[in-house]
């Protein structure tokens, strides 16, 4: 066997066992692809709802006027409000306002809707209550029901208003909320494969000597790291792949890249994430050690690189920060191509700071191994 | 004798200030069985570790079939194969797949499901490690330290833990071993394994070597010397006892 050839069949060798040793393993597949799938229609269900801003309120109609009923009917058919139905008097429903459960309470007065005396039409008026720590939610409430009061009153009044405003949707069809989140909870999925795979297997193989037995044949470190790269690669990609599936069928994504640049981001992430895995992993004597350093780099990577919040609600220095992590060019790179179509080539400057991190992670997870 | 398989000279080795292995020098022939006896503690493991190029000597120097061992670790490694004293492996993982990756690590390809028919375990080949019982285990693992044909195979503690007819069967393996012309240095607590098993013993105690001969002749120099057991030995024991009631063949 020529020389490349016999250093390549530790590589060649190892990685279909270790891509079979995991699928014997229950625990494995679980948290390799049933967790991340869980993950997503949580989260998934979370963030999917639309976008529409509504109120919950408390409508309390104690008038029986055929207006009064015109407006309840109005309000309950309103995308803008969710009638709390079972709160229907004053207690319950102030009691809710003050759990944050309702936005307002909405009553409409015994005397809404009745004809004064000498009047032509039926008048009246609204009482809103809202929290006091919301103040916004109480005045943006009134503004929508003096809007539908104007619809009302064009029964009874015939008025020419000179202002007006018209609303019209984006031509371009518009992204969802999900197809944003996507990015995150792939992003999440990356990191939680690539680093709580090896730093909880790698510890166990080293207390039960298992790593210590291949110290004494000629492997070598590098034939060990490329081999448990490319069988992660390989188990990384297809929980990715089942993501991007169930993102499509359940949710809907609206994929607008194109897949082999999504793949191709979600290989290198595979790869980055992995390395920081090895490196504490590798170095870790025990679980004990590799633990907490793993949380240590998980916590912050995941707050700080726009998983669970984008970035731009963070004071400005995390922004910064953030552009830095390893894991924030990925999900950026990954809702770029998801939502903008983004090319390999929009993607240079993500690319430069992954390239970078992929240098650095490597180098430092080679120097800190250790067979035992 | 020819020319000395491992050559150690001057070996020693210090943990946090205290010297573990003490200045040792021996040599070991081509083919024999070599073992090293004493109490737990007394450095047989260290000094085998050192010349398995796994823990590096503080002074002294090995030569291990011509190679420096601490100048060419790598080129060491190709030529020996090792069982350690608690031999694991990767849980879920077949036999004959352990065994193929293992022969990789050396550059080689083998016919894993012969090397396990010449230990009994051909029926166990699609097995997991974790499937298999102490005896087994230590077969396997023999097998997996010869899976590239070493010159030289050190055994660490092979029969610690096992029932009378698995360490009878490990003593007719590590025979078989031999006849290969593999040497053997071997580390054990059991007085009649060295002596059934080693042509020469060295007796380690608090790091130093404190004889070194064929069991046979340190036997004949603690006569000469006017030693006399106690008590008068029985013919048979209560292991022969055991053998005797349960047979010879293997339990596991």
């Amino acid at each position: 066997m020529s020389k490349l050839k016999k250093s390549l069949l530790p590589i060649t060798t190892f990685v279909p066992i270790d891509i079979k040793r995991l699928f014997r393993d229950k625990v494995a597949i679980f948290f390799v692809f049933v967790f991340p799938l869980i993950f997503l229609l949580i989260f998934g269900s979370i963030f999917s709802g639309d976008s529409n801003v509504s109120f919950r309120v408390a409508l309390i109609n104690q008038s029986d006027s055929e207006s009064a009923t015109q407006l309840e009917q109005l309000m309950k058919d309103s995308e803008v409000f969710q009638v709390d139905e079972e709160a229907t008097n004053r207690e319950e429903a102030e009691e809710k306002i003050s759990r944050g459960q309702l936005d307002g309470i909405v009553t409409l007065p015994a005397d809404f809707g009745d004809i004064a005396e000498g009047d032509e039409y039926p008048n009246g008026q609204i009482e809103v209550v809202y929290n006091q720590a919301n103040e916004t939610a109480g005045q943006t409430l009134g503004s929508i029901l003096d809007s539908i009061l104007l619809e009302v009153n064009k029964q009874y009044v015939d008025t020419s208003v000179p202002f007006t405003v018209e609303t019209q949707t984006t031509t371009k069809e518009g992204s969802t909320s999900f197809d944003y989140t996507f990015s995150g909870i792939l992003g999440f999925t990356l990191l939680s494969l690539g680093i709580f795979g090896p730093t909880t297997v790698f510890p166990r193989l080293k207390q039960a000597g298992v790593l210590r037995r291949y110290k004494v044949t000629p492997l070598k470190v590098w034939q060990f790291f490329v081999a448990s790269v490319l069988s992660n690669i390989f188990v990384g990609l297809l929980a990715l792949v089942l993501m991007v599936i169930a993102a499509l069928v359940v949710f809907d994504l609206n994929m607008r890249g194109n897949y082999l640049t999504l793949a191709t981001i979600v290989l290198i992430g595979t790869v980055l994430m992995y390395g920081i895995g090895l490196a504490i992993g590798g170095w870790a004597k025990n679980e004990n050690q590799a633990a907490p350093i793993s949380q240590l780099v998980v916590l912050p990577m995941m707050f700080l690189s726009g998983v669970f919040f984008p970035v731009f609600v963070m004071p400005e220095i995390l922004q910064q920060i953030t552009k830095f992590i390893p894991l924030t060019p990925i999900i950026d790179s990954i809702r770029l191509v998801i939502t903008e179509d983004a090319s390999l080539f929009d993607l240079g400057n993500e690319f430069a700071v992954m390239m970078g991190w992929m240098v650095i992670i490597y180098i430092i997870a080679f120097r800190l191994f250790r067979w035992e | 004798m020819s020319e000395p398989i491992i050559s150690v000279k001057d070996l020693s080795k210090s943990y946090g200030g205290v010297e573990v292995v003490k200045s040792i020098s021996f040599d070991v022939q081509k083919g024999e069985i070599f073992g090293i006896l004493g109490p737990n503690g007394a450095g047989k493991t260290t000094t085998l570790e050192m010349i398995e190029t796994m823990r590096p000597m503080d002074n002294g120097q090995i030569t291990l079939a011509g190679i420096d061992v601490a100048a060419h670790p790598e080129e060491v490694k190709e030529v020996i194969g090792v069982q350690p004293q608690t031999p694991n492996f990767e849980e879920k993982t077949k036999l004959t797949e352990q065994l193929d990756f293992l022969a990789s690590c050396y550059g080689e390809k083998v016919d894993a499901r012969e090397l396990l028919k010449r230990v009994q375990l051909e029926g166990k080949a699609d097995s997991y490690p974790e499937q298999l019982s102490g005896g087994q285990k230590q077969r396997f693992s023999i097998t997996t330290a010869l899976v590239h044909g070493p010159k030289v195979l050190f055994l660490d503690e092979p029969t610690t833990g096992l029932d009378p007819q698995a360490r009878r069967n490990m003593w007719e393996l590590i025979q078989q071993v031999r006849q290969r012309k593999i040497t053997i240095v071997m580390t054990t607590h059991y007085m009649e394994e060295a002596e059934l098993l080693c042509d020469r013993v060295a007796i380690m105690d608090e790091g130093k070597i404190i004889a070194l001969d064929s069991p046979q002749k340190l036997i004949k120099n603690l006569i000469k010397s006017g030693f006399k057991k106690k008590q008068q030995v029985e013919q048979a024991n209560l292991e022969d006892v055991f053998i005797d009631l349960t047979g010879k063949a293997l339990r596991d």
